[in-house]
Formats: C-alpha cells, sequence, structure tokens
C-alpha cells in the first residue's frame, strides 16, 4: 500500500496534520493505533479514527474487490459495456426522425440537455418524454415511471393529459390490430390515471430547492427503482438570476452535474434537462448560445438544440458520443411531439400563421 | 526523518554524545541514498529509445501534429469546447490501439460519454470479421467514476494491479493505457477552492507517476471556459496548463444548424517536442482534420 495519504478523502487540516507528523503513505497508518496517532499529532481520537477508517476502509477495498468497492469503480471491458447498453434501451419521443438521429430515442444513463427559444418546445418534449417512458414493454416501451422536476412552473397538467390520452389511443390503436394477447393485457392497465399517477412531479422554487431534491434524488430513485426518465424543466432558470458570484455558479452546477451523471448511472435513468438560450456578443456580430456559460456546456452527454427557422421548427443534435450531427425537422400537434407530415395528398399544412403560437393543427396520424 | 543536510552537526553531536565525524558519515551515507543518481545523457538515451514507444493515432493530420502519434510515458492532452470531439477523439485513439495495434486500453469514463455502440461502430470500420471484433471490445477495459477521489482509486488500483500483470508477464509485452480521462468536471466539482487545487495536483502528479513508471501513453480532456476577452481558454487555470506534455486544442468551424458537413481543426498550443517550431509560434498550428476515418461516422 503505497498509496499517498493526501489522494484520500480527509479534511485538508487533517492532511496537513499527517504530513507534518511525517506520514505520507497508506502504509505508514498500517500499525498505528487512534490513540497513538491522536497524541502524536495533537489531533482529537475522534479525528485520529476517522483517518484510520477512512484509510482503512479505502485500502481494504481494493485488496478484496468486489466486498467493498463501490459499484461504479468497477473494470468493464467494452464488450460487457456493450451488452449492458444494449439491455438498456432508450425512450422513444414519437416522432421517428428525431428518434433516428439520437440513435433510437433519448438514450438511458445518460444526461441530455435540450435547449431553445421560449416557446419552441422544450417543455412539450419533456412532457411527451415523461409519457413516453411508461409504454408498456410489448409496444416497444420501457414500462417506467417518471421524475418531472418543475423549477418554472410551466408543467400543465391539461397539457400532459392530452399527451398521455394519444399515447394511450396509440397503443390501444396496435393492440386492437394486432391480436397480441400480451398487448391485450397490457393495454387494459395502461391508461391516462395510470400515467399521470406514475410521473413524480417536484416543484422548486429556486436553486437551493432544487439542490436539495437532486442531494434526495438518489434515495427516491432507490426506492421506485422503475424510475426510467428524470426531467428537470428548467436548469437554467433557477441559476440564471440572484448569483452574484459567478463562480460559486459554476461550483454548484459542476457539482449538480457530476451528482446527475452519477445518479444517472447508477439507477439507469436518463435524465433530461432543459436549458435556455442567450445572446452572446463576439466580433461585431451576436449570436444565440445556450445559457449557463461554456463549462457547463461539457455537463450534459447529448445536447440538442431546438430551433426556428421561418416558419418551422427543427430539432438539431448539436453534441452527441455516437451519432452524427444532424438536424431534422418536428412539429408540436394537440397529441405531442410529432413528426412533420410528408406533404402528401390530403395533409394539410402543418404550419400556422404565427410561427410563435404553437401550431394546433387537428392532425389524427399515427407515428409509431 | 527530516533532511539530515539541515541538521547542525556539532549540537547534534554534543545532544547524542557521538563524535562529530560519525555523524558526517552517517550524513554523508543518508544524503547519498536520497541523491538522484546521476546519468549521462547517452544512457538515457538509450533508455528512451529502449522503453518509449509512439502509438499512432490512426490519423495522419493528427499524428503529424503531435511528432507521430502519442508518446509513452506522456501526457497528451485535448482541449475543447462541448461537441467539438475530444470524446470522438478518446474513442478512435481507444478503437485503433485496440484493432491496429493490439493493445489493453483502459479508458476512465468520468462524463458518461463513453458508448460502447459507438465503440463498436468504429471497429467495425476498422476489422471484419466479428471475432475480431470481440476481441477488440474485449481489450477496452472501461471505468466510470464521478468523483475526483474515485478516481485516485481508480489510478492507484491501476497501478497496483498493472506492476502485479507486468511481475507476472515475460519482459518485453508491453500494455499501454491510453486514459480518457475528462479530468476537469471532476475537479471543478470538488468543494473548497484551496483543496481544489491540492487535489488537482494530487491527480496531475499520480497521472504523470503512471505515465512514467508503467511506461504507458495517458490521454486526458479537459474542457474550455470563457475568457476575459470573450474568447474561450481551456479550464482548470494556469497551475493544471503545467501538467500535460502535449496540449491539442481542438474546435469546430462551422456555424450551428447548416447542414453541410462540419469541419473540425486541432491546434497544438504545447509540445515538447514537435520539432517544427514555427508552427506553434503564434496563433499555433491549424491543420485542417479533413480524415474522416477519426472524426466522422462511417
Amino acid at each position: 500500500m503505497q498509496r499517498d495519504l493526501g489522494s484520500f478523502p480527509l479534511p485538508p487540516g487533517l492532511k496537513v496534520r499527517l504530513t507534518g507528523g511525517g506520514f505520507q503513505t497508506a502504509e505508514d497508518l498500517k500499525d498505528v493505533r487512534a490513540s497513538g496517532l491522536s497524541k502524536e499529532l495533537g489531533i482529537s481520537r475522534e479525528e485520529a479514527l476517522e483517518i484510520l477508517q477512512v484509510v482503512k476502509r479505502e485500502s481494504s477495498g481494493k485488496e478484496t474487490p468486489g466486498s467493498g468497492a463501490l459499484p461504479c469503480t468497477r473494470r468493464y471491458t467494452a464488450l460487457e459495456l456493450l451488452e449492458r447498453e444494449q439491455a438498456l434501451g432508450s425512450i422513444i419521443t414519437f416522432c421517428c426522425t428525431l428518434d433516428e438521429i439520437l440513435g433510437g430515442g433519448v438514450p438511458i444513463a445518460k444526461i441530455t440537455e435540450i435547449c431553445g427559444a421560449p416557446g419552441v418546445g422544450k417543455t412539450q418534449l419533456s412532457i411527451q418524454l415523461v409519457v413516453d417512458a411508461q409504454i408498456p414493454e410489448c409496444f416497444g416501451g420501457l414500462d417506467g415511471e417518471s421524475v418531472y422536476i418543475d423549477t418554472e412552473g410551466s408543467f400543465i397538467v391539461d397539457r400532459v393529459v392530452d399527451v398521455a390520452e394519444a399515447a394511450v389511443q396509440h397503443c390501444h390503436l396496435i393492440a386492437s390490430s394486432s391480436h397480441d394477447e400480451e398487448q391485450q393485457m397490457a393495454v387494459q392497465t395502461f391508461s391516462v390515471s395510470s400515467i399521470l399517477s406514475h410521473i413524480y412531479y417536484f416543484r422548486c422554487h429556486d436553486y437551493v430547492e432544487l439542490l436539495a431534491q437532486v442531494h434526495l434524488l438518489a434515495d427516491f430513485l432507490a426506492e421506485h427503482p422503475k424510475v426510467r426518465v428524470v426531467v428537470i424543466d428548467s436548469i437554467a432558470f433557477p441559476f440564471r438570476h440572484g448569483f452574484e458570484d459567478l463562480s460559486l455558479r459554476t461550483r454548484l452546477l459542476n457539482g449538480l452535474a457530476q451528482q446527475l451523471i452519477g445518479m444517472a448511472n447508477d439507477y439507469k435513468v436518463a435524465v433530461v434537462l432543459t436549458n435556455q438560450m442567450t445572446t452572446r456578443f463576439g466580433q461585431g456580430q451576436s449570436k444565440m448560445v445556450p445559457a449557463l456559460g461554456e463549462s457547463w456546456g461539457h455537463a450534459a452527454t447529448l445536447r440538442l438544440i431546438l430551433h426556428w427557422e421561418g416558419k418551422l421548427r427543427f430539432a438539431s443534435l448539436y453534441k452527441s458520443p455516437s451519432q452524427r450531427e444532424a438536424t431534422v425537422p418536428y412539429q408540436i400537434t394537440s397529441h405531442g411531439f410529432r413528426d412533420i407530415q410528408p406533404p402528401g395528398p390530403f395533409s394539410s399544412s402543418p404550419v400556422t400563421e404565427n410561427p410563435r403560437k404553437r401550431p394546433r393543427a387537428e392532425e389524427q396520424e399515427e407515428q409509431h | 526523518f527530516q533532511l539530515p543536510a539541515r541538521v547542525h552537526v556539532p549540537g547534534l553531536s554534543s545532544a547524542l554524545g557521538r563524535s562529530p565525524n560519525t555523524l558526517v558519515a552517517v550524513r554523508r551515507v543518508l544524503l547519498a541514498q536520497y541523491s538522484p543518481f546521476p546519468s549521462n545523457g547517452a544512457d538515457v538515451y538509450e533508455e528512451v529509445l529502449g522503453s518509449t514507444a509512439i502509438l499512432s493515432t490512426g490519423n495522419k493530420n493528427l499524428d503529424k501534429l503531435l511528432d507521430s502519434g502519442l508518446y509513452t510515458g506522456e501526457l497528451t492532452e485535448f482541449v475543447g469546447a462541448p461537441g467539438s470531439g475530444k470524446t470522438q477523439v478518446c474513442l478512435s485513439l481507444a478503437v485503433n490501439i485496440s484493432c491496429e495495434l493490439k493493445q489493453k486500453v483502459v479508458y476512465v469514463d468520468s462524463t458518461g460519454g463513453l458508448s460502447a455502440s459507438r465503440l463498436l461502430e468504429l471497429i467495425q470500420s476498422q476489422v471484419d470479421s466479428a471475432e475480431q471484433q470481440t476481441d477488440a471490445l474485449q481489450r477496452i477495459e472501461v471505468v466510470r467514476v464521478f468523483d475526483v477521489y474515485g478516481m485516485l482509486d481508480v489510478l492507484q488500483d491501476l497501478r497496483t494491479s498493472f506492476t502485479q500483470q507486468v511481475g507476472e508477464r515475460e519482459r518485453g509485452v508491453k500494455m499501454y493505457f491510453p486514459l480518457g480521462v475528462g479530468v476537469w468536471p471532476i475537479v471543478l466539482g470538488s468543494q473548497v477552492k484551496g483543496e481544489r487545487m491540492a487535489i488537482m495536483m494530487q491527480l496531475a502528479r499520480a497521472l504523470k507517476t503512471m505515465a512514467r513508471e508503467l511506461g504507458v501513453a495517458v490521454v486526458v480532456t479537459n474542457g474550455v471556459v470563457q475568457d476575459m476577452g470573450g474568447g474561450v481558454k481551456p479550464a482548470l487555470g494556469r497551475s493544471w496548463s503545467y501538467v500535460p506534455n502535449a496540449r491539442v486544442l481542438l474546435q469546430r468551424e462551422a456555424e450551428m444548424g447548416s447542414l453541410q458537413e462540419t469541419k473540425r481543426s486541432a491546434t497544438v498550443l504545447k509540445s515538447s517536442r514537435q520539432v517544427t517550431e514555427l508552427h506553434i509560434t503564434g496563433s499555433g498550428t491549424l491543420e485542417n482534420q479533413t480524415a474522416t476515418d477519426a472524426l466522422d461516422n462511417t
């Protein structure tokens, strides 16, 4: 055990004492007793005990792998990882083209960030995802539950009902046309009320509440192992105002991102964050960039930017570890987030007169 | 014990009741033991030739930029804005080393950005048979850690397990671990400012000693933060900038939303061996990475 004592999670004050006392590696502490250590370093017995416990726990976890070691520090070969990854699946969005560029939908165990101007459909996509995560397995869904953390107050239950109704209807349609027994069974219990009762909604008013909630989220996810998606709508809102110390904001945000990715990995949930856009001036021109600064951009594994182009809405995949960048059009109907219909003989134009208003074209098509 | 060089000989001799000569002798022995052994340049050169390997990155332009590839025993850092292709570079490095050079790779994933299906996709573009693909996948080991102490744990772990393995194998068999370590998000996440610095240096030392002792090439990624002037600079500040031996900045050129191919470029910010010094001065070398095999989907 030649490990340097500085690399153990100990308070800095104690580290200084240890180095001052001539203890440098974990081996030096091997046969030391707590009383001896406290006397030698002039620290309290409790502190000495803490040091010894930390060092012992960390080093014993290594000598007998699997016993005390944390699950996340296990080493996998890429092959094992591939199998695990394939078993995870992803959450479909009900928009074929978007699913395609995402590689099958919003991936589990990753952080996906949705950025966009106001009214472009960030919340709509979030709502769509919390509903879609609950689609029964026999319909190609994940049969999961959802967590929705609302910081803006934009979670409209009526809208969720609309989207859920469309999803239920869609599954009923499939079940009635296929005569598959399993699907018939599943469709019996898959209803709007069951969807609503499996969305766990948290309303956080400021960043303190949000941080507290995220801290508790790990326990919540352990109690509700079926949760497959955690939506935070939006991450930007509580962090964009009221911060005098910007470095504090960066630190909090980085800590938050770290917690979220840890949770996404441990509990196999997809974390979806929405972010606002901001204007950046540079070299005489200004452009729209996602808010919260440059360093936040690294936090999410996938970044999806929703934007307007003329009267059409487009989703651009800006960053992804596995898929190439792409831009696809989409629309928001009364049923939720949908593909743009190819101009057919009787399809009405999905574009409304005013691009700032959500198109409310009453199309009855089913995409999946 | 404290530095023997600082001990006052007469004082100590009277305190211990030993003759000053004995103490001087003791001090000489201790000093000799603790001072580094001088080695001449020719020997060092020989040793370096014998122990250093240069791992090709699989991309001609990038190789050229790094003076023919990744050097073992050194720390190479890729810096870039979100979506500039850091993870893709790491993934294709891992695949190239696993497929072409048939060496082991340890990939430490601290951002959750590793996607095994993407690895498979890259491997499939290099080798055809399913058996070889499986082999290549098995040569890549992945560790996921999301906090800095976990990272230090893992590095320590790697060091011990690696030294054991070397003992078992006959000499001459080498294994290289490029580490796709996203160092900085972890470090930034830790709480106290003073502690952050200490931990950062701890990590830097762990990575450096590992690279040197085990003779592996270490690759880390780093993000960028906003500069005072409105531009961007690598994260983690100045003290970290001394750590990597080579530093490459990745940038994307095209505007977001455009449908045509996004161009990416790599610039060397720091390198201790790039012969073509001229390239590094000023704004740095700018080479267009047109080679599609490293950064593009197939």
